[in-house]
């Protein structure tokens, strides 16, 4: 029996077994066609033909190339836009579903029905509905304020592509803040309530300080998110992105440029590069204001 | 939706692929350009888009070679309409491009510029007089010398414009425009008497559009694009002037072939190029409309109309070139090319096909009137498209033609710009 | 799991007796009217959808003020669907793929996040920071690389080709660490010093207490390989292997201007994860009361 356990207690390998087909996985498919990406970045290798090394031209270009600036901005301002919204949002929308009162059960999973929705049948959702002649733009013209062009519009088209990232993103993240909510002691809300503070104030005083941590990993989450954001646009402001191509995104960009026949393999590989060093970026900045902010 | 608009042009596409079975590891073991072995073995035949409506023939057209070569077996596999560059480019990426590939003529020129479409005029010109010399020669890239592919269907189509709006306008129904002055003049007064409210067209110029115009378009080198001539700034000129006086519909900078068919469908739009195809859908969806729907030519300031070509390449890495080079020759032969033709409305590109009776002899229905229209203006028609124009070309023109349009550019800055642009993107794709 | 009791019966006790009865049914009411608005807003645009789909071919999808319901419901799109495209086919395709999907999702991050959370070893930072990284990984840049590593392994134009490279994603595994990582140590620790050596720790008790978390995993896992359209359009040539979103690709492509159709295509391509997500949901809320989505 002793000796059972000595041989147990050592196998220093059993934890690679366990993370073993994990990381094979993720290795052979993510990372390692990753790092061919980043070779390629400092090639101008197309589709078809093989590249030759041409150092940091590729990035050279990217400064010059206004395209890559309006997709810094467009994706830069999708963060401005959304993380807020999915920060506050959900929060409320939690609070809102956590008492059990009847039939609870079945709100809570209706709100989350958009997350399980397909990214492409939301977009064919959207257009339909924000279509000229679609049913918001006959909702508002029945009360008279008359149609609105939602998918014509640089401005409009973006914050319509916005508005589905939250509506889509609204039931995530209300989970992930259910689960935090579950944590928070009742009696802090009792206190609160006995001292007279109303329920605007408890929320201030208790419920945000409360779910502080939880509102950081969300604003991690869905600014690295935003940053990366293809579909809502491509399929609301189409595949060049909108009128002259201002709503286009630096994902999209990659996506422009990159495939098809004749797509330019090196100077996408060097877009996608950037797109990673910002994400990584902005992980390891919310991180580090978490920790902070922890107690 | 790039893939799309082509598709709802054309209504179809199709394309010949190598039996995957029979690909093995054989990466660089090219197959030879010799077509004149036995006709035998396993090829793949891949077509886009083209199962949903056409399963039965192609079904009985891989069954009637396959009973002309016995020994030979061919795999027919369709693709959908959107992600078939994509598709196309993993295929040859990793080598596995179908052994006869249905393209059209901006996918053909990569593939062949990588050496991997089969050059015809070595391996089957024996054939070519069997075609149109226009569309023969739309699978040819400037500066390069061969040919790509086999011509497999044509498609053009008229303007169709609606009476109604012609005749709140004040504007003569039956006399529609007939020359690009005549098309702006009237545009622009259907604008001033709806107050802005119906437009004549809903899409922004494309590099089709510059062409019909009478622009050089590209130098004959292939070396360079030429779209900012007089003629070119002239048009985009023209549009500007369309554009604020909403005769060129506001929305037309994000329009899509589905966004216009619709706009047009519900009267907010007067006229829109299509084929002899929509009008089973108007009289669908729209049977009102159908009624005061009017027919006129395409415009065009060059004599030629602007004409979609489909064809069907050869991989040259196939192993049965021969079965692949008779297969493709089968498919897009005077005879297969006909009965296509009759169950959907698309135009052979054989020569003499065009004056068989079906496209000649006037029934009195819509249908005939137009299909008869469309071939006449076949005969001479031009595919404006450079097939250089690759789609990140496209995507840098419209960018232009939009930043002149709302008027952040001067046309003749915006086409520079596009032009330059565009050669670089030339260079830089090789 | 262990929250939800209490949680329930604070709630019950607040909407019993002891606040006026008047303010305990304002504040109900005020709460179902904000309820029933979120609904609207969350599931509205899948009914209209629905509802688009029912229309038949001689009534007015864009009259205004819109009609909600359709006035002769009729079958016929769906009909129209089934004969354009062997939908059954493609279905059971999809459903192949999804199933192996959420197979290998569950076991394989199952077992990664324990190594991440629980084992001891060296590297174990480093794994974790591999399995962050490739979450960070912009995809769209890498798909051709991806089927290159697939025809070298000659596994394209096989469903083990689409399901291998999304097989163990990155974030389920991180999700998984998340909810062992939230199990209380002392149990195991018991079993630790009773002998028990890893994998029966693993089996015996961190896995039953992460049922919730694995439905999470499970749901994302089907709903990813259900919605994937260009990567199984990529690996698959042979169409009698297609999924259903390419199959719905065909109905878009030929009659893209049959708003209808279009719609019956996204109704079939949605109502099975609903279907799904509904049969799953109560595992589903349960994990997270285990936090598997929190920080």
């Amino acid at each position: 029996m002793a000796g059972v356990t000595r041989v147990r207690r050592q196998l220093p390998t059993s934890p690679w077994l366990f993370a073993a087909p994990g990381l094979l996985v993720v290795g052979a498919f993510v990372l390692y066609p990753f790092v061919t990406t980043v070779v390629n970045s400092f090639t101008d290798r197309r589709t078809l033909i093989p590249g030759r090394f041409v150092g940091l031209a590729n990035f050279r270009e990217l400064i010059h190339d206004d395209m890559f600036w309006t997709g810094l901005r467009n994706s830069t301002l999708y963060i401005v836009g959304v993380v807020p919204a999915l920060v506050v949002l959900p929060l409320l929308l939690a609070l809102l579903v956590q008492k059990n009162i009847p039939g609870i059960t079945f709100f809570r999973s209706a709100f989350y029905t958009p997350v399980v929705a397909s990214i492409v049948v939301v977009g064919l959702i959207w257009v339909w509905l924000l279509d000229e002649r679609g049913l918001v733009n006959s909702l508002l013209e029945t009360v008279g304020i008359g149609r609105v062009g939602f998918l014509s519009d640089q401005w409009l088209l973006l914050l319509s592509a916005m508005a589905v990232t939250v509506w889509k993103g609204l039931g995530y993240y209300m989970i992930i803040y259910l689960a935090a909510l579950a944590g928070v002691p009742r009696e802090l809300h009792e206190a609160a309530a006995v001292d007279g503070a109303g329920a605007v104030r408890r929320f201030l005083t208790v419920t945000v300080p409360a779910v502080r941590s939880t509102m950081v990993l969300v604003a991690a989450l869905s600014s690295v998110a935003a940053f990366k954001t293809f579909s809502e646009v491509y399929l609301l402001a189409g595949p060049d992105g909108g009128p002259a191509g201002e709503d286009t995104t630096l994902v999209m960009l990659v996506q422009q440029t990159g495939t098809g026949l004749t797509g330019r393999v090196g100077y996408a590989s060097a877009l996608s590069v950037v797109v990673f060093v910002v994400t990584v970026a902005l992980m390891l900045l919310v991180l580090r204001a978490d920790r902070r902010d922890r107690p | 939706m790039r893939i799309s608009r082509r598709a709802f042009a054309l209504a179809a596409a199709a394309v010949l692929a190598l039996p995957l079975s029979a690909c093995g590891s054989g990466g660089d073991d090219g197959g030879s350009t010799d077509a004149s072995g036995k006709v035998e073995g396993d090829i793949t035949f891949q077509t886009w888009n083209l199962r949903a409506n056409f399963k039965s023939y192609f079904d009985g057209l891989v069954a009637d070679f396959e009973k002309k070569y016995p020994g030979t077996h061919v795999k027919w596999i369709d693709q959908p309409a959107e992600g078939y560059a994509d598709k196309i480019s993993a295929d040859a990426a990793g080598g596995t491009l179908p052994d006869v590939v249905n393209v059209s003529p901006d996918l053909v020129a990569p593939l062949a510029k990588a050496g991997l479409a089969l050059d015809l005029d070595k391996a089957a010109g024996k054939y070519r007089s069997e075609y149109l010399a226009g569309a023969w020669a739309s699978h040819q890239i400037p500066g390069t010398s061969g040919t790509y592919a086999f011509p497999w269907y044509l498609n053009t189509g008229p303007l169709f414009y609606n009476k109604t709006l012609f005749k709140q306008a004040g504007l003569d129904p039956d006399q529609p425009p007939k020359t690009y002055d005549e098309l702006f003049a009237d545009a622009l007064k259907m604008a001033q008497h709806s107050n802005g409210k119906v437009a004549t067209l809903a899409n922004v110029p494309t590099i089709e559009d510059f062409g019909r115009y009478g622009s050089q378009l590209m130098n004959k080198a292939g070396t360079g694009f030429a779209f900012n001539d007089a003629k070119g700034v002239e048009l985009l000129t023209k549009y500007k002037e369309l554009y604020d006086a909403k005769a060129l519909d506001p929305q037309a900078l994000t329009a899509t072939p589905e966004s216009t068919g619709k706009k047009f469908l519900t009267g907010a739009v007067a006229m829109n190029p299509g084929s002899a195809l929509d009008l089973d859908n108007f009289k669908k969806q729209a049977p009102g409309l159908y009624k005061n729907i009017g027919i006129t030519d395409q415009i065009t300031s060059t004599g030629h109309v602007n004409m979609y070509v489909m064809g069907v390449m050869v991989n040259s890495r196939t192993k049965h070139t021969a079965a692949s080079v008779a297969f493709a020759h089968f498919v897009t032969d005077a005879q297969n090319q006909m009965s296509f033709a009759k169950k959907v409305a698309i135009f052979p590109s054989t020569a003499g096909s065009l004056d068989d009776p079906y496209f000649t002899k006037e029934d009195g229905t819509d249908e005939t009137r137009v299909r008869i229209a469309a071939a006449k203006s076949l005969k001479n028609a031009v595919n404006y498209t450079p097939v250089l124009f690759s789609d990140q070309m496209k995507t840098a023109l419209r960018n232009e033609v939009a930043k002149t349009l709302q008027g952040r550019e001067s046309p003749k800055t915006a086409l520079d710009n596009a032009v330059k642009a565009c050669d670089r993107l030339l260079r830089q794709e090789g | 799991m262990s929250t939800a009791p209490p949680v329930r019966a604070a709630k019950e006790s607040r909407f019993t007796d002891e606040h006026g009865r008047r303010i305990r049914f304002g504040e109900l009411a005020l709460r179902y009217v904000l309820l029933l608005v979120v609904l609207a807003v969350t599931v509205g645009p899948f009914l209209w959808q629905l509802s688009t789909s029912l229309k038949g071919p001689t009534e007015d999808i864009f009259s205004s003020p819109p009609s909600l319901l359709p006035e002769h419901p009729t079958l016929h799109n769906y009909r129209r669907v089934a004969d354009t495209i062997p939908v059954w086919d493609y279905a059971l395709n999809s459903l192949k793929v999804a199933g192996a999907n959420v197979v290998t999702n569950c076991v394989g991050s199952a077992l990664a996040g324990y190594a991440l959370a629980r084992l001891r070893y060296r590297g174990r930072r480093i794994a974790t920071l591999v399995f962050i990284l490739a979450m960070l990984v912009p995809v769209e840049g890498i798909i051709i690389a991806q089927f290159t590593t697939m025809r070298e392994l000659g596994l394209n134009n096989t469903l083990i080709g689409v399901v291998l490279p999304g097989s163990i994603s990155a974030m389920n595994v991180l999700l998984m660490r998340n909810a062992f990582l939230n199990l209380p140590y002392e149990i195991e620790e018991a079993a630790y010093v009773d002998g028990a050596d890893a994998w029966q720790r693993f089996l015996r008790i961190a896995l039953p207490s992460v049922k919730g978390a694995l439905a999470v995993v499970a749901i994302f896992a089907f709903m990813g390989a259900w919605d994937d359209f260009l990567w199984p359009l990529i690996v698959l040539s042979d169409p009698s292997r297609f999924t259903l979103t390419i199959g719905l690709n065909y109905l878009h492509g030929t009659f893209a201007n049959d708003e209808r159709l279009v719609a019956a295509g996204t109704v079939i391509a949605v109502a099975p994860l609903i279907a799904l997500f509904a049969c799953l949901q109560r595992y589903f809320f349960r994990g997270v009361g285990e936090g598997a989505v929190k920080g």
